[in-house]
């Protein structure tokens, strides 16, 4: 279960060592060695509560191993679409899209703007001025997708992201996040085999019994 | 999609609450009249008519307008000096453990304090023209303090792992998340401080007397059993207030409707 974690001198390497996760009495992740080749698109499957969620926050750095080592390259830059939308609840829907992006001011954000809408648009989202409290349930999950492809990052981690979603609605999200994602880092879990097929290639995992192995 | 019939169903409904609420003011000024009348002593009660009369007389004179905005002018310092330090302060707190457990003592001090003690001291410590200024300050801080705490500390975990995630730090994440955070804390804060502010501000006034205030032309209303002239200036001081809440309501609620609007 290895793959390159090298692309000429930046180093993308996203890795497990072995590592152990409990919450409490419960043990999610045990001795778990697994290395995330750079560039490509992994799909972590597995039944709800298998630790698909853990092993993301570990590799995010939002949690730390219990034993065992989790290594990130120097170079990665990280993007999330967590299983909750987390997204800022009076902002629009243009403010959190940009949110990682907080320094861009003149032409560089009104070029991100203009792109932005084009983005919103083509996830079926209308651009206004409504804060995001007021969005439907599936529109907020878009915002957060789109906040996450949008950020200026080699190393995207999605968890469940198309979860709730209407088929139309899904399709439409895809077809615009699929070309963006496919030359980034990509780690995607999820419930659902046929998200397989918006992706070109892809490293399947499965995580079950507190261990992740490649299929 | 709200259409024409809508806005009109809610324009019909906001003229008859605010109908309502006339109708009942009326009501009570009325009953006011009425006992006014009964008791038929000035120098106990006196009407609504007469104060209105007493206040239009008032309202010509420069020094009605001078007073007005004397005291106005040195409450506003003392709340604005509150807001400002309330939030640094806050912000501190939010930061250090230390400060936080620092001063919560100092502000559950001046939370329970009487205004009339603080007054009673702080005239022993500064001139009675800057008296209204530090009661001001001091009976807006805790409130400004608490809320904003508040609010930083009910800020989503969430929201916050997501920052650190994105590499979003410093000011940017105190412009972008705590502040969308805050806000709503911050401004029941500002308006519920305001008209405490105004009142204990004028209450000081009357006990140190500085000249040219409305606090003065209370106390010579009392000192000369002069009724008319004590229900024009608080009907003065009651305006001022309302005013000032719909002044601010009205601009936190633009600044917040600008801020949640931008792109």
């Amino acid at each position: 279960m290895s793959a390159g974690s090298h692309q000429g001198c930046v180093d993308l390497t996203l890795a497990l060592q072995d590592v152990c996760k409990s919450f409490g009495g419960l043990r999610v992740l045990e001795g778990v060695t697994a290395r995330f080749e750079p560039l490509r698109t992994h799909v972590l499957m597995g039944p709800s509560g298998s630790g698909k969620t853990t092993l993301l926050r570990l590799l995010a750095g939002l949690e730390r191993p219990d034993a065992g080592e989790v290594v990130r390259g120097s170079d990665v830059r990280m993007g999330m679409t967590f299983q909750e939308d987390r997204l800022c609840e009076n902002l629009t829907a243009t403010a959190n899209i940009r949110l990682p992006r907080p320094r861009l001011s003149g032409e560089a954000l009104e070029r991100f703007l203009a792109y932005e809408r084009e983005a919103m648009a083509a996830c079926d989202l209308s651009v206004d001025a409504r804060p995001v409290r007021d969005l439907s349930g599936g529109q907020r999950r878009r915002v957060a997708i789109l906040r996450c492809v949008l950020a200026e990052a080699n190393t995207l981690l999605f968890d469940e992201p198309l979860k709730g979603m209407d088929e139309k609605t899904v399709e439409a999200v895809m077809a615009f996040v699929a070309p963006l994602v496919a030359e980034r880092t990509v780690l995607w879990t999820t419930h659902d085999e046929r998200d397989l097929r918006f992706f070109n290639d892809p490293i399947l995992w499965r995580v079950e019994g507190g261990r992740v192995c490649a299929c | 999609m709200a259409g024409p019939s809508n806005k009109n169903a809610e324009k019909g409904g906001r003229l008859r609450t605010w109908a309502v609420r006339l109708v009942c003011v009326l009501f009570w000024l009325a009953v006011w009249g009425l006992a006014a009348r009964a008791i038929h002593a000035r120098i106990i009660l006196v009407g609504p008519l007469e104060v209105l009369a007493r206040l239009g007389n008032l309202a010509v004179t420069g020094e009605f307008w001078a007073s007005i905005a004397i005291s106005l002018g040195r409450v506003a310092v003392g709340y604005v000096s509150a807001v400002v330090l309330g939030v640094a302060l806050a912000a501190f707190a939010s930061r250090f453990s230390l400060v936080r457990e620092l001063l919560a003592p100092l502000m559950g001090a001046l939370k329970a304090t009487p205004v009339a003690s603080f007054v009673i001291l702080v005239l022993l410590w500064v001139s009675s023209r800057h008296l209204s200024i530090v009661i001001a300050l001091i009976m807006a801080l805790p409130i400004v303090y608490t809320n904003v705490l508040e609010g930083i500390r009910q800020t989503d975990a969430g929201l916050l792992e997501m920052c650190d995630l994105f590499d979003v730090r410093g000011w940017d994440r105190v412009r972008l998340v705590y502040a969308s955070e805050v806000l709503p804390y911050f401004r029941a804060a500002v308006t519920l401080a305001l008209g405490l502010s105004w009142k204990a501000g004028i209450a000081a006034e009357v006990i140190g007397l500085p000249d040219f205030t409305i606090g003065e032309h209370l106390y010579d209303a009392k000192v000369y059993l002069d009724t008319p002239d004590l229900f024009a200036w608080t009907l003065a001081v009651i305006v001022v207030s309302v005013a000032l809440e719909a002044l601010i309501t009205r601009v936190m609620g633009w600044a917040m409707g600008r801020w949640e609007a931008r792109p």
